[in-house]
């Protein structure tokens, strides 16, 4: 009996302490209920372009200015020899299917 | 000796005596073989090693020479020295070193009018080649056009 009753008592102690974990832990993220619908909107968007990895249009433009011209020109000929290989097997078999099959290149992708 | 596509057809002393007419280039690593616009003479079979053929592109507001074909051996490469204006409409050059059989036009048009079924298989070897590049580019372009309407209607 007194283990059961030990037992309850850790278990509201635990249940309590997550709680006030989660209620710590989600207070920051609530929007101001102060402002507007609108206003908490704008900060995440202007929030973004700091935490570059949120706008997924931010990437390939920074990636693509860092990518030297030699890799640039490699990638374009390995689109080129993809592309031809592409061509050949249509030449081989000609359908619809094979004209436009998807291609692995990087350039594209 | 060389299995060249542009004697396909030929009997063995008839495609001897095509390849006679020509003259045997070494070409070394990174070596170019003819620009674009140059004055087209020969045409050329390539009898080992590779040939790049490039044409210029703006990268990123530089002029590159970006490889549009690769050749191997038996293959030819610049028929634009039979094909007026004779002016080579792509850059070659050996990535590694490379072997070429240059024939020039003149030499093969007089052999040509004193064999002339040896000329008329070169020249349905030569419409092949030609055609068999203008399907490819077709195909490839095609599927360019294909991604881009792709991307503009995303």
């Amino acid at each position: 009996m007194e283990m059961l009753l030990m037992g309850a008592c850790l278990s509201m102690f635990g249940l309590a302490v997550m709680c006030l974990a989660f209620g710590a832990a989600t207070r920051d993220e609530r929007p101001d209920e102060s402002a507007g619908l609108e206003k908490p909107m704008e900060a995440v968007k202007t929030a973004a372009p700091e935490r570059f990895f949120v706008d997924p249009l931010l990437i390939p433009v920074a990636a693509h200015t860092r990518v030297p011209i030699e890799a640039l020109l490699l990638q374009l000929e390995n689109h080129v020899r993809l592309e031809q290989a592409a061509a050949e097997s249509y030449m081989r078999a000609p359908n619809a299917a094979l004209l436009h099959s998807r291609t692995m290149s990087t350039l594209v992708n | 000796m060389v299995q060249a596509d542009l004697l396909n057809g030929l009997a063995g002393e008839d495609g001897d005596r095509v390849l006679a007419l020509g003259r045997h280039i070494l070409l070394a690593s990174g070596a170019e073989l003819f620009h674009l616009g140059d004055e087209a003479e020969c045409i050329y079979v390539i009898a080992q090693g590779r040939l790049r053929l490039t044409l210029p592109m703006q990268v990123r507001g530089q002029e590159q020479n970006v490889m549009v074909e690769e050749r191997v051996p038996g293959q030819t490469v610049g028929w634009s020295a039979l094909i007026p204006p004779y002016r080579f409409t792509l850059t070659a050059t050996a990535p590694l070193e490379t072997e070429v059989i240059a024939l020039p036009r003149e030499r093969l048009r007089k052999h040509f009018a004193a064999y002339p079924e040896a000329g008329y298989l070169v020249s349905l070897n030569l419409a092949s080649v030609i055609g068999e590049r203008l399907q490819l580019f077709q195909a490839m372009w095609v599927r360019e056009v294909q991604r881009m309407v792709e991307m503009r209607s995303a």
